[in-house]
Formats: C-alpha cells, structure tokens, sequence
C-alpha cells in the first residue's frame, strides 16, 4: 500500500479550493502534488522541510515562506506510527502578494486550516485502512486458495486403494513443489520400507544424511507438547528452541503430523524449510493433518485388503489340500504344475499381474476335480463315455466353486481353459490356438508333462526324455509348439546342471 | 515482465476478480476487470489486453461463446486468453484446441500457478 492511491481524492479537493496539495511519505519523500492552473512553482525546499517536521514532531505545524505566506503540516498516521504528511498552502500567493498575518485577506489561517488538514488525513488514515484490510483479506483468500488447490491435487494423489511407494513418492514430490518448502518426510516406524524423504538441490546440500536429521528432528519434539494431542508439531524458528537449535548450524522451520488413523498411529509425515522468511500456516498445518489422516486410512485398508487376501490365500490351500488327498496319484501334482508353469512365465517375462494369475490358476487348476466320485478319480481300468463325460467337466466345475473369490478373479480363465487344444480339439469350448489365454496355454504344457513324468492310476511315471519326445508330438495339436519349445529349453537348461 | 502489458480479467464473481488482479499486480502488470462476458467483449475491443483471463460460466455471454468471438480478432492482434473451468472435459478440449492461443486452468486454480503460466506466455513471445 503506498500513499499514491489518494492522489485522485486529493487534486480533486484541491480543485475545490485555492489549496495546494502535497503528500510526503516519512520514507520515500515525496509522493505526489495537486497542482492548481496559475500556481506559482511550489517552495520546495521549504515544504522538504515542513514534512521533516510534521513527521519528527506527529503534530500540526505551521511555517511561513520568505514572510510571504504560509505553508500548513498534518502527520498521516497507520496506528501509532507516522508514515507521511500532508502540506497545504494557498496556490494563489505570487512574489508581492503581503503577508497578512491575521487579516481579513483570503489567506487560509491556523484556525481553519488545523482541523480541515486533520480531517483529511483522517480521511486518509481511514481509506487507508480499509484497503490495507481489504488487500489483506485479498491475500488471505488467495492463500485459501492456493490451499484448495494443492488440496485437491493432493487428494487425487491418495486416491488409491493401496498403499505403495509409487502413491507417497508423487504425494512427497507435489508437497515439494507446493508448499515453498525444500524438504517433505514420511517416516513410518514398523514399515521401513515406506520411509520416503525429498528435498530440493540447497536442502540436499545443507543435509547430507537426511535420514539422520529427520531421526534426531522426531526425537526431539517433547513428549509432553500440547499440540501432540491434535497430532502435529510445529517450529516456526529453530534457534527459539535450544533442542531444535543444536540439530543444524542454520535456522530451519519444521512441520511435522501423526499419520494416525482410529487411534492407531502409523508413523510421521513433516515438512522442513530453511527460508524463515515464511512460516508454516494454520491452514497448511490442517492440509497436512487431514492429508496424514487420509494416508494413514489408505494404510489401514491396505493392511485390511492384505489380511483378507491371506484368508483366501489360506482358504484356497486347503481347497488344494482336501482335492490332494482325495486323489492320491495326484499328489504333489498341483505343485508341480505350479513350478513348470512359473518357470514359463519367467522365461516369457510376463509381468508381476500376468505372473500372480497364473501362480494361482495353476495351483488351483484341477480343483474342479472335488466333485468327482473317488472311484472314478482312481479307476486303473478304462473309463466309459459316461465317466470320461464327469471327468471332462473339471474345469467347468473349478470356475464355479473358484467364481465368488473375487481376488481369484483374474485366474479363472487359466482354470476353465487348461484342457483347450491348440487344434481346437479340446474341452470345455473347443478354443483354437491363440483364442486359448495365454495362462491357459502354459498350464496345459506344465500339466501334460507332469501326468507323463508321474504315477497315474493306469500307468507308471515315463523319463523326461521320453516326455519330451510327446510333448513335440502333440505340439501344434494339444499344445502351443512355441510354449512346448520355451518349456523344452527349460528341461534342458535345468537337466544339464544336474 | 509485467512492464506495460495489460490483461483483462472476467469473472462474475467480485472476490475471484480481485484475487487475480492482486496476484497479477504484484507482477507488474496492469489490470482491468469486467464482471460479465459482454463488458469483457467490450473491453477486448476497445483496450486491448495482451492477455485475458476468464470464467466459462457468466450472465451475458459466456466464457466459450466470447471465446470463439475474439478469436478471429487474434489475427491482426494475438493476445493469450486463459479459460478458467471445473473440469476439463473431451468436448472443452476439443474446442479449446481449435482457438488460437487459448488454454485452459482446472478450478480449484492456483493463483500463482496462473501467473506463472501468463508470464510463460510473455516469456515465450519475447524470444
């Protein structure tokens, strides 16, 4: 805010009367005149030194030019502190003009000229305040909403619905790039692995161990802080606090929040700066609350999204376990599958997603095979057409008892697709070549040349040579050739070093 | 950067204006505001702002039908016009991309990242 916002107001009074006007700033000197048509040119000298005066002094004065005329002074006041003057004097005075001190002339007198200069400024005074309180509020609201705005692009930030490195890494960063600051930390006790600190290139300079220094900041916060109790912790300047004082050679400013979500803390997310030039705001300080909050909700639910997934993961081994004691042939046999099919995967490179439906879809693939009479799971003799037909609907039956476990979800159709045929000669909805998934195809190698190496019901486990001598056989019919290539190169790889 | 360079700030909403106003000024620029579409036409025309910055949703002509009003007027005399919009959708951006020098800002807006995508503009013109 500065002086020259009222010069409008001013000329416009000066038009009204034969007064000239002059504002002076106690610093910047002056700041502008109101000029009235035929004035003579102002005595400036002696107007510098009226304001001198008028500031020094915080009272009206008076001065006379060259006995000639006078020259009227008020203060212009913020509160208690004079911040300039106003200098009033009659623009019609020329070099002859007497000096008619107390006369009937029309120069303007002490007694008139007190309490209009005072009026004015007072005027001043008063519209000055109003704009310096309405810029304020101006800036508060600007800084609402820079808030709203890093708020709502740090919310689609935790909009996750699990907890990762990836979702703190880009939560850190856009805290980095928002918040004026030049270090943002997460650090969390009981999961190292999450512990996450980014720094701009002068923080990174003037903290060489990071880790270090944000271990010895949460050591030092007093247990007893009252802010503790609505989880945060501030320090606008470090050399205030003897504690905080000693941790770095420079002053720093430090933010810290609970990540703490229904009682349960999960570890701390803070900020720190080394420009004291600002400090951390109420609003940023209830931003990072509700931001530690919201982080900390994401970690309970992965917490809970992994307990359920080790139910199922349970649930699901003793599905594998009661179909491997039914069937005593098979034994080990979904392991086994599981391995080759693994193996596979890995040779292909597929990625963690692909890899992780098809580990279970080939542990869980013969699962369908609850459902059928044991008499029939271990006949040595043939099977008729009618028990051929039971057998044949394992893979059907397997993605019914499978389809409810939604984390399954993704494995399915490993499951209901493992007895396709590359020539679309297979069951259970005669898929041809690629049609079959990808996961399917590779279960259906794995398993056939697990039945060949092992003990069956009607007949003994074959070498792996000769295992491989009918996979080339079937490949291109039953088979996928490229898998069966793919797989014999991991027989190979791994007979060799045996 | 702000020397001399005028931009015109339409928003029907009094503390919206005054909050870009305050933020350009403190660059240097200078400020002129109008509360609806037509007075923001109006200006355009009559005071050329190099740069204008403007809400979509207004009484009397909106942020997109001024949009396409001044854009044939940016062939003789080009100047950045700035949209301030909810959300952006494939329909806006669709024809956002078909005016000249025109870009969009999502609300919530960051006043200082406005101004630092205006004095882009300026940046980019001079070189």
């Amino acid at each position: 805010m500065d002086l020259s916002s009222f010069k409008e107001f001013v000329v416009s009074l000066s038009q009204l009367t034969r007064l000239n006007f002059e504002v002076w700033d106690a610093e910047e000197g002056l700041v502008f005149f109101s000029k009235n048509g035929n004035s003579a040119p102002p005595p400036t000298k002696e107007i510098q030194n009226l304001s001198a005066q008028v500031i020094s002094g915080n009272a009206f004065q008076e001065a006379s030019y060259r006995d000639r005329y006078t020259l009227f002074g008020a203060p212009i006041r913020r509160g208690e502190e004079v911040k300039g003057a106003i200098i009033a004097y009659d623009s019609n005075l020329r070099k002859g003009h007497a000096f008619d001190p107390g006369g009937a002339s029309d120069d303007f007198h002490k007694k008139e000229m007190a309490p209009l200069l005072a009026n004015l400024s007072g005027l001043i005074e008063e519209k000055w305040a109003s704009q310096e309180e309405s810029k304020k509020m101006t800036e508060e609201m600007t800084r609402q909403f820079e808030d709203l705005y890093l708020y709502s692009r740090l919310a689609s930030q935790i909009k996750t619905l699990r907890f990762s490195n990836v979702m703190l890494k880009n939560l850190l960063e856009e805290l980095l790039g928002t918040m004026r600051i030049g270090f943002a930390f997460a650090v969390f006790p009981e999961r190292e692995q999450y512990n996450a600190m980014y720094f701009d290139t002068q923080a990174s300079q003037k903290v060489p161990s990071p880790h270090a220094f944000v271990q010895s900041l949460l050591s030092a916060i007093p247990r007893n802080a009252p802010s503790l109790k609505d989880n945060y912790f501030i320090v606008n300047d470090s050399t205030e606090f003897g504690r905080f004082r000693k941790l770095h050679p420079e002053p720093f400013r430090f933010l810290t929040v609970k990540v703490q979500h229904a009682e349960k803390s999960y570890g701390w997310l803070g900020l720190v700066s080394f420009n004291l030039e600002e400090i951390f705001r109420r609003s940023e300080m209830r931003l990072l609350i509700s931001i530690a909050e919201q982080v900390a909700v994401v970690i309970a639910n992965t917490d809970l999204y992994r307990d359920l997934e080790n139910f199922v993961i349970n649930v699901v081994k003793s599905l594998v376990f009661a179909i491997e004691a039914k069937d005593h042939y098979t034994r080990g046999h979904s392991e086994r599958v599981n391995l080759y099919s693994m193996l596979i995967a890995e040779r292909l490179q597929l990625e963690e997603g692909q890899r992780n439906a098809l580990h279970w879809a080939s542990i869980l693939h013969d699962i369908g095979k609850i459902g059928i009479p044991e008499m029939i799971l271990n006949k040595t003799g043939r099977l008729t057409d009618t028990e051929y037909e039971v057998i044949k609907n394992h893979p059907k039956k397997g993605h019914e008892i499978l389809r409810p476990l939604e984390q399954l979800a993704p494995s399915l159709h490993g499951i209901i697709h493992h007895h396709e045929a590359y020539d679309g000669k297979g069951y259970p909805d005669g898929l041809k070549g690629e049609d079959i998934p990808l996961q399917a195809r590779i279960i259906a190698v794995a398993d056939t040349f697990d039945a060949i190496t092992s003990d069956r019901a009607y007949r003994s486990a074959r070498s792996h040579k000769e295992a491989l001598e009918i996979l080339d056989k079937v490949a291109g019919k039953q088979l996928d050739p490229r898998l069966v290539e793919v797989f014999k190169g991991i027989i190979a790889q791994k007979e060799r070093k045996h | 950067l702000g020397n001399n360079r005028k931009i015109l700030v339409i928003d029907d909403e009094a503390h919206i204006r005054r909050i870009i106003e305050l933020k350009l000024k403190s660059r240097g620029y200078q400020v002129i505001t109008a509360a609806n579409g037509a007075d923001g036409l109006d200006l355009i025309k009559t005071e050329h702002p190099q740069a204008v910055v403007s809400d979509i949703n207004m009484p009397r002509l909106d942020g997109k039908t001024l949009c396409q009003m001044t854009d044939p007027l940016k062939k003789e005399r080009p100047f950045l016009t700035t949209i301030i919009t909810a959300r952006i959708s494939p329909d806006e951006e669709a024809w956002v991309n078909q005016m000249h020098c025109t870009q969009f800002m999502e609300k919530p807006f960051s006043p200082s990242k406005l101004l630092e995508r205006i004095d882009q503009y300026f940046e980019s013109e001079r070189t």
